[in-house]
């Protein structure tokens, strides 16, 4: 097998990469550009509401410095988890950039998109069939549960992408899709060993994080029958044996086994070796399929819409009656807006605002900042109802007040601030499906 | 021989989401010496990470010596799913700091 490179520009797409990275990236002859774009990892709002994780402008940006890159090569590119969730509406946004940077570059090439939607009907079947298993949710999947789920996708393996590949596509703009099989898809199409292009994929997603210094910045791998060489494509940064083994491990929990769609990678036999100073040459990954073919599903549902007030508050009295007054003010406050139901939080930083209960310290504070967060059926309710508990903390009356004239340091106005449409995971559970590509449909343009 | 912060013994100590139901931790030692001194003292054990943070070892749900990357990793559960009401900390990096503070019995 003749080597193949693959170039990533960046860890997500629209999060920016080096103008000569890329032009130095480029001259060493990559065979494909390829880049995630997205994950669960800012949370569930992004599948919920179906918004970009990243702006329209920075994506558009990017992707024409990447297609007009790939054009002028005539390699392809592809884009995985587009949008951030790589829900239907944002693989539609996404295609929509591309055709308007056909247009406005004069470039003419077959572009396809890949769905990963899955109907909720779909789920339900596999729900009765007994063919969903929980992955970390903790919860079985249910018929109710789906239901409530406003948007529910599946991980693509590398499989739809090698078939767009097939199809002749130039540039790929797919749903969800396993970060690992974005990168991998191109070189096991051409005949690469699978587990070597998928271990590269796990390093290569996260772009020049797995250099140093790390970046969102380009990186390149070339695989052969062997294994992979790492580089990055800035002179101004260098792979590392320490660099890449400490990127092995992040944001994953177990780092000699990955599961992903019908396989799992044993990376216990991997070694990492120092090549030159800037590369990294990676071998070892082996790779089992497994008895079932399954996709990991993400869902979201509507939890409510929520208001939060901001608010400081520097006098010790107040700071030291504070728990007192938070419980007092939200038991009014649900008992004030009974029978609807209300979620109120409170976010106390500089005492354990970030940590919760896992904060183990208890020094006293001198200041504290404090967000009230209400969550309610509708918006105009929870809007109300966090100015009620602001309103009430800004004149409570405690034993031992020296300062009357209010508890609260607010730096805005209005003090309550409505943020929308709440979502929380309802999905995160493996579902059989009866093929690689089943689930995932492809639609070609020649633009 | 005194006790000394893991913060003073690691490269790098951090934590991170990993999915939307684990918080995993990562400690890095620059070379061997340093992974296998802090390593042989047992003082990062699922036990000494679960106390670090008020919790059950069952909260625990995986713990690895990593011998290729002179790297010990550990991951918890969630107290509540990556955004869910009450989520303090959606990418889960900035829940370091108890383990960070672990006291080690290294020379």
């Amino acid at each position: 097998m003749a080597a193949i490179t693959v170039l990533t520009p960046t860890g997500t797409l629209g999060y920016g990469f080096g103008d000569e990275a890329l032009a130095r990236g480029m001259a060493l002859g990559p065979a494909v550009i390829a880049v995630d774009a997205g994950s669960t990892d800012p949370g569930p709002y992004y599948l919920g509401s179906g918004k970009p994780l990243v702006s329209d402008v920075s994506i558009k940006r990017e992707l024409t410095a990447l297609i007009r890159a790939g054009r002028r090569a005539g390699i392809p590119v592809i884009v995985g988890s587009a949008g951030g969730a790589g829900s239907g509406v944002q693989v539609d946004r996404t295609a929509a950039l591309v055709r308007a940077i056909a247009r406005e570059q004069g470039l003419r090439f077959r572009l396809a998109t890949i769905r990963s939607d899955i109907p909720i009907e779909r789920a339900k079947r596999a729900v009765a069939a007994g063919e969903i298993v929980d992955f970390e949710a903790g919860t079985p999947l249910t018929g109710k549960i789906l239901d409530e789920t406003v948007a529910l996708v599946a991980q693509m393996g590398h499989e739809p992408i090698c078939a767009a590949l097939e199809g002749g596509a130039d540039v790929i703009i797919a749903g969800r899709a396993c970060d690992d099989s974005v990168i991998a898809a191109f070189p096991i199409w051409r005949g690469a060993d699978p587990a070597l292009a998928i271990h590269m994929g796990k390093i290569l997603e996260c772009g020049a994080f797995s250099a140093e210094p790390f970046a969102m910045d380009v990186m390149l791998g070339t695989l052969d029958s062997d294994g992979f060489l790492l580089e990055p494509g800035s002179l101004a940064r260098r792979a590392s044996v320490k660099s890449v083994a400490a990127h092995s491990l992040y944001e994953r929990e177990n780092p000699f086994r990955q599961s992903g769609p019908g396989h799992e990678i044993d990376l216990s036999g991997c070694r990492f070796e120092q090549v030159g100073d800037r590369q990294v040459r990676v071998r070892g990954a082996r790779l089992a399929e497994t008895p079932d073919y399954c996709v990991k599903l993400e869902g979201a549902r509507l939890a409510g819409y929520r208001s939060i007030a901001i608010a400081g508050i520097r006098c010790p009295t107040t700071i030291r009656a504070l728990d007192g007054i938070l419980a007092d003010v939200r038991e009014k406050a649900l008992a004030y807006f009974a029978p609807a139901p209300l979620g109120v939080v409170f976010h106390v930083y500089g005492r354990d605002g970030v940590m919760k209960e896992l904060e183990p310290e208890t020094a006293a504070q001198r200041e504290v900042g404090l967000v009230i967060e209400v969550t309610a059926g509708d918006q105009e309710l929870a809007h109300a109802a966090c100015h009620q508990i602001s309103g009430a903390m800004l004149h409570y009356h405690y034993p031992g007040v020296v300062n009357t004239s209010g508890n609260l340091a607010f730096p805005y106005s209005p003090s309550d601030l409505d943020l929308g449409p709440v979502y929380e995971f309802s999905a995160y559970h493996l579902m059989k499906a009866d093929s690689p590509t089943e689930l995932f449909p492809i639609q070609y343009e020649d633009l | 021989m005194t006790d000394r912060l893991l913060k003073d013994l690691a490269d790098i100590v951090r934590s991170k989401n990993a999915g939307p139901y684990r918080i995993t931790f990562d400690i890095l030692f620059k070379d061997r010496e340093r992974y296998e001194a802090v390593r042989g003292t047992g003082a990062i054990r699922p036990e000494t990470v679960a106390a670090a943070y008020g919790i059950a070892v069952s909260e625990v749900s995986s713990f690895f010596e990593i011998d290729m990357a002179n790297a010990i990793k550990i991951t918890i559960r969630r107290p509540r799913a990556q955004g869910s009401s009450g989520d303090g900390d959606m990418y889960g990096c900035q829940h370091h700091v108890p383990l960070m503070l672990i006291r080690v019995p290294v020379a």
